[in-house]
């Protein structure tokens, strides 16, 4: 049991950013505008949200820093993605291009204002946010190791996030019309809506997301953050076509991955796969393989947004 | 249409402004964070290059192994110093990593930083701009154009580039830490301006394993980098240092459980914190972190599993609360030494040397050691061994020169080494 409680504590860690992030990518992509700028802005909200804790944490310390962080990864993300946005939609710029100047900026920006305000490019922060039980939650029997015991608030968080943003795409006429804008935005334009105005909306979202995925992937696994998130703003991509650009499905590829991610580093401490013959490289392989084989077999029914990637031209249609 | 553009274009530009002005305002106010980082908050760096007075901000990561230091700079001078033509006499290229990486090329750094400054000599540092041999020698022609007379190279990586060019240039010394030039097959091609210098790091490893068993700790983890010999030489000894001390203290085998790995990498990534917390998880009570930024993911487990590390290269103890001890290696000192060897005509070159405890290179930190068992007195009677050459400890090749792959090929009889790959 306590294995078990153990994997799950750990695939958390892995899979809340992910999960964050990958549904960012969602709100952009289904409103027509491709955004590989999600690793860029992972990087810039970690950035911004670690100097945040750094600065505040002499007067203020606990759940309440956490949280005020997290807006402030979030909002730096949103700023982040206005150059994207501005590119894409107004200026019909080549998004991939875009997204990756957004990438290479975000890194060198970090490095950059983390030498002018600290001396050095990490940005240390002091941990006051682990929790160790909720109170009577982390009491559960079963659920309550797993859920509520050696988290972090960004746990919830990510779970409260994936919901509000499942309904607002899935059950809100905002969604409805975003969702349109990525489809056939000729036909959105028809019925009055705004497609520029939508797409901005998406890609701002994504922005927002990733730059909170940025600080829920730094606070859990490291003393402080060094200018990246190691590629995981491109796994997070990976997950959103791995779940079909469909809220449920990004949940499950999120988890999936990062039960692999955990299992291939803490394989040790589980004992019935400790004891299998098979390498830890082959865990770590499993999510991208698994990736690639979907993509293959999924080619011809892919539910991407069809209209994304495209600049949207009134007179296109 | 252009209306629009030049709105969202004026948006663009005020998100910058913002930017820039919130880096300021936090900039502004380090007063009214007098917490936890001690790091100076005031790094107007450039003026101050030419005048090196003491700012008396406690820099994080140097300040203790200082033990020797005459005028240790408080800050890392990171501009250098250079002449009224742009050029610098010492020049550092650095290796994978940067100048403030708290280990490896930090160290190295400043000792020069120590001499330049203590000599008033001009000096400075370039960053290749990849990890390749064309790059690093582009590195170092690129110092010596600009005036170098000393080149300081930390990292094996080096060994290629600096033999390459080590005979174009006799009139420059190149001082290459944690290896020698070679040709690429490992047999030592060393020009007279040119030295190779090595740390017994299995000294360092020696004494973290040693001191962790007379602390208490009985199951114990190691936790490389890469596997590169300075990495599996800290391993190597970490274990022969638990054996002996099981051994002193009169413990059955089997009592000492060591989990061993080269995690692959010297990232602070959610897969290392995995696997340490994974490790803390099955019962390990402390981890010697040996890679870089890869402590940081074993804090962070550590801190939440209330478990114990020990850093490695530097002293580690400012980094968190759960640092026993660091494993270090005086860069600083070594290359201070070498080029003060150069200035005062003392340099010999064409040789490899390996600085040992003998000479108090290799140490753990005991004035920042959060012991309460293993004492200073017991730290200095190993040591004293250790200089004495009384201990034998397995290093990364054999005696017949062959490579040490594995820790399993190391025969220990108390200890029992978990291998995981």
């Amino acid at each position: 049991m306590t294995t078990i409680a153990f994997v799950v504590q750990q695939t958390m860690i892995f899979s809340i950013p992910l999960l964050i992030v990958a549904m960012g990518g969602m709100y952009s992509e289904r409103s027509g505008v491709i955004n590989v700028g999600l690793d860029g802005g992972m990087i810039m909200g970690a950035f911004t949200g670690t100097v945040f804790l750094n600065q505040m944490q002499g007067h203020m310390s606990g759940q309440g820093l956490l949280l005020l962080a997290l807006l402030v990864s979030g909002l730096t993300g949103f700023l982040f993605t206005i150059f994207h946005a501005f590119a894409s939609i107004n200026l019909k710029a080549n998004q991939v291009i875009s997204g990756t100047a957004m990438n290479m900026f975000a890194p060198a920006f970090a490095v950059f204002a983390g030498r002018l305000l600290f001396g050095t490019q990490q940005v240390p922060f002091r941990d006051t946010f682990y929790i160790r039980e909720v109170p009577l939650l982390g009491d559960i029997p079963i659920l309550g190791p797993l859920l509520f015991q050696k988290a972090y608030i960004t746990t919830y968080v990510g779970f409260l996030i994936f919901f509000f943003a499942w309904f607002v795409i899935q059950k809100t006429s905002f969604g409805l019309r975003l969702r349109a804008c990525g489809e056939h935005p000729g036909a959105a334009d028809t019925v009055g809506i705004d497609v520029q105005h939508m797409r901005w909306a998406g890609t701002l979202i994504s922005g927002f997301l990733s730059g909170i995925g940025g600080l829920a992937f730094v606070v859990p696994t490291s003393t402080e953050s060094n200018a990246t998130v190691y590629g995981y703003g491109f796994l997070a991509l990976a997950v959103m076509i791995f779940g079909q650009w469909r809220s449920f499905k990004i949940l499950g590829a999120a988890f999936f991955f990062g039960l692999m991610k955990t299992v291939a580093s803490a394989y040790s401490a589980i004992p019935g796969i400790k004891s299998l013959p098979i390498p830890a490289t082959v865990y770590k392989m499993i999510p991208y393989i698994a990736t690639l084989i979907v993509l293959i077999f999924m080619s011809k029914r892919s539910q991407a947004p069809a209209a994304e990637g495209i600049p949207y031209e009134k007179t296109g249609r | 249409m252009n209306t629009k553009r030049v709105l969202a274009l004026m948006l663009a530009l005020v998100m910058v402004l913002g930017l820039v002005a919130a880096c300021g305002e936090k900039e502004a106010d380090p007063t009214d964070a007098p917490v936890v980082t001690d790091a100076p908050e005031e790094t107007d760096a450039p003026e101050e290059t030419d005048a090196p007075e003491e700012t008396d901000a406690p820099e994080e990561t140097d300040a203790p192994e200082e033990t020797d230091a005459p005028a240790d700079p408080d800050d890392l001078h990171k501009e250098g110093r250079l002449d009224e033509n742009g050029n610098a006499e010492i020049a550092l290229i650095t290796d994978v990593g940067t100048i403030d990486d708290k280990s490896f090329n930090q160290g190295s750094w400043e000792g020069v930083v120590q001499y330049a400054i203590a000599n008033d000599k001009t000096f400075r540092y370039f960053q290749p701009t990849e990890v390749s041999d064309a790059a690093y020698i582009n590195s170092i022609n690129l110092a010596i154009e600009g005036g170098a007379k000393i080149i300081v190279t930390p990292g094996f990586l080096f060994e290629i580039p600096i033999y390459t060019v080590q005979d174009q240039f006799p009139d420059v010394n190149f001082i290459l830490l944690d290896g020698y030039p070679h040709a690429g097959d490992w047999v030592p091609a060393i020009s007279d301006n040119a030295i190779g210098i090595l740390f017994a790091e299995e000294e360092s490893g020696y004494l973290a394993g040693y001191a962790a068993v007379h602390e208490g700790y009985r199951d114990l983890g190691f936790m490389g980098g890469m596997a590169v010999p300075a990495v599996v030489r800290f391993g190597y000894g970490f274990l022969q240092g638990a054996e002996d001390a099981a051994a002193e203290l009169g413990l059955a085998a089997g009592d000492i459980n060591v989990k061993y790995t080269y995690v692959g990498n010297f990232d602070a990534s959610p897969e290392n914190e995995s696997m340490a917390a994974s490790w803390f998880q099955e019962g390990t009570e402390v981890i010697f972190a040996c890679g870089g930024a890869v402590g940081t993911s074993v804090m962070k487990a550590a801190e939440k599993a209330n478990a114990k590390v020990i850093g490695v290269d530097v002293d580690q103890y400012a980094e968190s609360e759960t640092v026993i001890t660091s494993a270090m290696k005086n860069l600083k000192k070594s290359v201070n030494d070498a080029i003060a060897s150069i200035y005062d005509g003392t340099w010999e070159g064409g040789i490899s040397v390996v600085l040992s405890a003998s000479a108090g290179y290799t140490m753990i930190s005991m004035e920042n050691g959060r012991f309460e068992n293993f004492t200073q007195a017991q730290y200095d009677a190993v040591y004293a061994e250790l200089v004495a050459g009384n201990i034998e400890i397995p290093k990364d090749t054999a005696e017949n020169g062959e490579q040490i792959l594995e820790p399993t090929d190391l025969t220990f009889e108390l200890i029992v080494v978990e291998n995981i790959k």
